[in-house]
């Protein structure tokens, strides 16, 4: 890692889990990983290669066959199994698959009501999430009356009024037009502003280069990478054993170095406005 | 006496029609806010109840209303008092909720010709012989004959059923289904059949999202060109449904229990209080339906 800095103790601690679905290809194959609080981590990899049965492992709606599971330091049995689901809060690819309630104020409060919060507080919390999501004003409506980006929002308000340290988004911006896409990122943004501790699956290279601190790249249920992102789209191995290719601002870097445009200094700008400073910076040179 | 209650029910009639349309002057756009989407005329009840200005009302109140003058239409078995109920919960739906005069008229269409079918046989008999007040002959074999009493004993029934099919029209156009689940929570029906109404309903949304979407793509590939074709891909599109639904039932649980779901389907219910106007509103209605009765 690039600090050395010594950290906390991890929200979360994941030792050597193994997961497969009715003995068929192992899903998870042997994953460690510890996360620790405020992090913003991507997680690559092709469909199939075991991210959301990791996720699902780590919220503990499925149980791994081998491996163990720490929260802030506790091993979690099937005790305080709840103690997980209440700290990991994920957000379905799907929303259709999320949403269960017949109005956007039910279905936020599902999560909340199902802590045993006395009413008060639920209703704080969902109005605080609603507003956080800007979703105020659809609170009586029912979830079929909504758009495929205000279900997202729902989706994602549902996470938030449970109050969830570690929140996980499953390939989020997958099926959403341009302009919720933006939506969510602005959200995310404003998230990792406020040090939540977020991890979200996606095949957007370019999305997880700008936005994360750390990269994780899953292969046939294991982890082959684990860095900052800088490192992780460096190392061409690992990209091509995952079948992912160079963020674009990368490869725009790359044709420039080799150009003499640019000095060989690995200053990969994150995004435009990066890009923008650096070319303005070299002229000004 | 008879005078007196058609006069009486001509001046409520007179009474909310001229209330209805001062209010459609004063707004005329009754939907605002949520979009229109098409589908069957199950759709469009539950859309009314989304739309109704009457939402705001309490449920519970609203169901229990709506089951009185059921009750009372159907107990008093009279002309009036259903003609009564008839109007006002019509009323109801249209006036105070809102409800475009048209798509109630088509809603109540329904059972309306349920009942002229229905009753036409209580009406009407056949005899060989020329009886009863009105006859006719059929080609000199056999007559269809009907008498007054049995016009109006067919009346009475027609009016009788519809007055109780406007009292649960009343519940449901303007309380959305979700509400009605917390009612019937609250008159303590088993907690299964609560959670079964509760994810049925909203299951049925997306079934058939996702069978219009199957439909459509089976429909791009010529597959209801005739009628063999239509017979297979309307069995092809329904199982591959059941197969849809039992993966997405998995999904469904996953993320039930990802939240904390531990066997209770629990939600935040909006408290609605009820108004006293409302409630003395619906008493002087109860007290006008007695009165009729007892007046007829």
């Amino acid at each position: 890692m690039e600090t050395s800095v010594v950290r906390e103790q991890p929200i979360l601690k994941v030792e050597n889990i193994h997961f497969t679905y009715n003995g068929e290809k192992k899903a998870l194959d042997g994953v460690n990983l510890d996360i620790y609080e405020g992090e913003r981590i991507a997680v690559l990899g092709s469909n199939g290669a075991g991210k959301s049965t990791f996720f699902l492992n780590i919220n503990g709606v499925l149980k791994s066959e081998e491996g163990q599971i720490f929260y802030r330091g506790e091993k979690i049995t099937k005790k305080n199994l709840n103690h997980l689901r209440k700290n990991v809060g994920i957000v379905f690819q799907d929303a259709d698959n999320q949403i269960i309630a017949s109005t956007v104020m039910a279905e936020v409060s599902f999560g909340p009501m199902n802590l045993k919060l006395p009413r008060e507080e639920v209703v704080r919390r969902v109005d605080k999430a609603l507003e956080y999501m800007n979703i105020s004003d659809f609170k009586e409506r029912p979830p079929h009356y909504l758009s495929g980006g205000e279900k997202k929002r729902v989706s994602i308000a549902d996470i938030i009024a449970m109050e969830s340290e570690i929140i996980i988004f499953d390939e989020p911006t997958a099926a959403l037009d341009p302009q919720n896409a933006a939506m969510l990122e602005e959200v995310l943004a404003k998230m990792g502003k406020e040090g939540r501790t977020l991890l979200i699956s996606t095949h957007d290279v370019d999305f997880a280069y700008r936005w994360a601190e750390r990269v994780i790249v899953f292969c046939d249920g294991k982890i082959i990478a684990d860095d900052t992102p800088l490192n992780v789209f460096k190392q061409e191995d690992i990209l091509e054993r995952a079948n992912l290719k160079h963020p674009m601002m990368f490869d725009i870097y790359d044709i420039l170095k080799e150009n003499h445009v640019v000095p060989d200094e690995e200053r990969y700008p994150k995004n435009i406005s990066e890009f923008r400073n650096l070319i303005g910076q070299i002229q000004s040179q | 006496m008879n005078q007196i209650m058609i006069g009486l029910l001509l001046v409520m009639a007179a009474g909310m029609f001229a209330h209805g349309l001062w209010k459609s002057r004063k707004h005329h756009h009754h939907y605002q806010g949520i979009g229109h989407k098409h589908g069957g005329s199950v759709l469009s009840v539950d859309y009314y109840a989304y739309a109704s200005h009457m939402r705001k009302w309490n449920a519970t109140f609203k169901v229990i209303f709506s089951m009185i003058c059921l009750l009372l239409c159907l107990i008093f078995n009279n002309i009036y008092v259903s003609l009564a109920v008839i109007l006002i919960m019509g009323y109801m739906a249209v006036v105070i909720g809102g409800l475009e005069f048209d798509h109630y008229i088509s809603m109540m269409m329904i059972p309306i010709v349920f009942l002229l079918f229905g009753s036409a046989a209580i009406a009407v008999g056949f005899s060989w012989d020329p009886i009863g007040e009105y006859n006719l002959s059929v080609f000199g074999l056999f007559y269809i004959y009907c008498s007054k009493a049995s016009l109006w004993k067919a009346a009475g029934l027609i009016f009788k059923a519809l007055g109780a099919v406007s009292a649960l029209y009343m519940m449901t156009l303007t309380t959305p289904l979700s509400e009605l689940i917390v009612v019937l929570r609250k008159a303590h029906l088993p907690k299964v059949i609560i959670e079964l109404m509760n994810m049925i309903y909203r299951y049925i949304f997306i079934m058939l999202d996702t069978h219009s979407r199957m439909k459509n793509s089976a429909e791009s590939r010529l597959g209801y060109v005739d009628f063999r074709t239509s017979c297979y891909s309307f069995g092809q599109v329904a199982s591959n449904l059941l197969i849809v639904s039992l993966k997405r039932g998995t999904d469904y649980y996953n993320a039930l229990e990802s939240r904390c779901y531990n066997g209770d389907l629990m939600f935040l219910e909006e408290e609605k209080p009820m108004k006293k106007t409302q409630v003395v509103g619906a008493a002087a209605v109860v007290a006008l339906l007695i009165v009729i009765k007892l007046g007829a």
